[in-house]
């Protein structure tokens, strides 16, 4: 905007009322429902002490055998394999949803925010839905292959990603935007040399977070029964394995760790 | 019609929002060759002015001839730009583009969409743009992020983008307020040569009154969106500017 204006002091002091209320509302959510969560009672397992103490004991040493560290191997790769495709898919179909609920493109009108609203409910409702849910369906339609994992993945998190970028593309400074406007540029043109350079390092850090999420989750998916780092852990815990739970578990941090050093050094070149 | 003679002709020209005046209506004609300061207090409507003189913010009220044509009627990134190019200070730079592409970004609304995205990754009329920012001393940057350069250095560029658009009236909001004197003189010289290569107009907004006389020939002094007066450049004495500044009678608001 070239002209702003404060609000009225009337209706900041109105806000900040309200802002109070809330807060208040909020902490007496919270109060009411840990006393609420039944902290004292219910079942408990009298050897779990024990149990946790073997579990933590395991990690001295995990298990290093060349056998199972090849196990381990494949089963980060079977894991990293779903990861991926799962968040390349969710990134391809992700960020032209993300720009069409943006409203970005388009005249003014009303048919474009109509339609941007309609991506709005269909992003919310393909993440509404957690990854693991959809892989049941999934697995119900395609059975055990790599396919019901990658689209598990792939959906919600492509309406996630939708709505993160959509309010990235618009959050960013509205002085560039006037100037290009000022060009002459039409809403695409603006999208590509405006909100496009400006969202990007953001878009690109939030992407690389929901890679590390599609890790954890590509892993967990051995609960309907595919295989990957999750599946192994269970076998290993089902024959009370602690030390090869341990090495697994490590192979896994160890995933979202180089994930990590990646997202970095492609955000250090992006100069941010 | 007299707008045929005026490159800037303004009549009853008025904007508000809501309650607010952001500028009463008034009349403004400008001559080519003309060098016309902007003075008044923050917020006193001076943006507001310059944005409806280059054409970004339809007026509530009045007509506005740009170049003897009504301004509604130029069609933007085409005639507009041609008639009218607005600097502002360097909040309109896409801080991450290289800077090749600030420069070349007047051209968006020539381009078609695949040449804009193709140009992205290989600027073209590359020429155009380092000519451009070798005349500012500047060349040696084109290729560099446009966040890595200094204040100053980001200023030109804004400068260099404008050259490239090369329009006849040159609209500049507060072009030097954040440059040291030097610069300031050397800025204010660039613009002028640009108005003055095309056979326009410069309208600039700055606080600086030795500056103001030195480089314009005449100054409109602004005050909460009205007129307060429109004289000669060397006109401009201390008793008019403190007038215009006194924040007394300001103590309303």
């Amino acid at each position: 905007m070239i002209w702003t204006g404060t609000p009225k002091a009337s209706g900041l002091a109105r806000v900040l009322e309200t802002r109070r209320l809330l807060t208040l509302a909020l902490a007496g959510a919270l109060v009411w429902s840990l006393a609420s969560a039944g902290w004292g009672g219910g079942i408990v397992h009298t050897g779990g002490g024990n149990s946790f103490k073997d579990f933590l004991l395991a990690l001295f040493p995990p298990e290093l055998s060349p056998g199972f560290l090849k196990l381990a191997v494949a089963a980060s790769w079977q894991t990293v394999v779903h990861a991926v495709a799962g968040i390349t898919l969710a990134i391809v179909a992700g960020l032209p949803l993300g720009v069409v609920a943006s409203g970005s493109l388009g005249g003014p009108g009303r048919s474009r925010l109509a339609i941007a609203a309609g991506v709005r409910f269909v992003l919310a409702f393909m993440r509404s839905i957690h990854e693991l849910v959809w892989a049941v369906l999934f697995v119900a339609a395609f059975g055990l292959s790599s396919l019901a994992v990658v689209l598990a993945i792939a959906i919600p998190y492509a309406g996630i990603l939708g709505c993160i970028y959509s309010e990235l593309l618009n959050d960013v400074p509205h002085g560039p935007l006037d100037g290009l406007r000022s060009s002459g540029a039409s809403p695409a043109r603006v999208l590509l040399y405006g909100r496009m350079p400006m969202a990007l390092t953001d878009m690109l850090s939030y992407g690389f977070y929901r890679f590390e999420c599609a890790i954890r989750a590509a892993a967990i998916m051995s609960f309907v029964g595919i295989r990957g780092l999750g599946f192994e852990i269970q076998l290993s815990l089902n024959d009370l394995r602690f030390d090869e739970v341990w090495t697994l578990l490590l192979f896994l941090f160890g995933l979202v760790l180089l994930v990590d050093y990646w997202s970095a050094r492609v955000r250090r070149s992006l100069g941010s | 019609m007299t707008s045929t003679k005026n490159i800037i002709d303004g009549r009853g020209l008025g904007k508000s929002y809501g309650a607010l005046t952001a500028l009463a209506p008034l009349d403004l004609a400008v001559a080519p060759g003309e060098q016309v300061a902007l003075a008044g207090p923050s917020g006193s409507g001076k943006t507001t002015l310059l944005y409806i003189l280059a054409g970004l913010l339809p007026p509530d009220r009045g007509e506005l001839f740009l170049d003897s044509q009504p301004v509604a009627q130029l069609q933007p990134g085409r005639e507009l730009s041609e008639a009218a190019g607005l600097v502002q200070q360097q909040l309109d730079l896409v801080p991450q583009l290289p800077v090749v592409q600030n420069v070349l970004a007047r051209r968006l609304g020539q381009w078609g969409l695949l040449r804009s995205l193709a140009s992205l990754f290989s600027a073209r009329e590359r020429a155009t743009a380092l000519n451009a920012l070798s005349r500012l001393g500047i060349a040696d940057k084109i290729d560099e992020r446009t966040s890595q350069l200094s204040g100053g250095e980001q200023q030109r560029v804004a400068i260099a983008r404008l050259m490239v658009q090369a329009p006849k009236i040159v609209l500049a909001d507060e072009p030097v307020s954040s440059l040291d004197p030097a610069r300031a003189e050397e800025i204010l010289k660039l613009l002028t040569g640009l108005a003055d290569k095309t056979g326009g107009a410069l309208v600039a907004s700055l606080h600086a009154p030795d500056l103001i006389r030195e480089h314009f020939s005449r100054v409109i002094g602004l005050r909460q969106g009205v007129l307060q007066f429109d004289i000669p450049a060397r006109e401009l004495t201390p008793p008019v500017l403190e007038a215009l500044y006194d924040l007394d009678r300001n103590s309303q608001s």
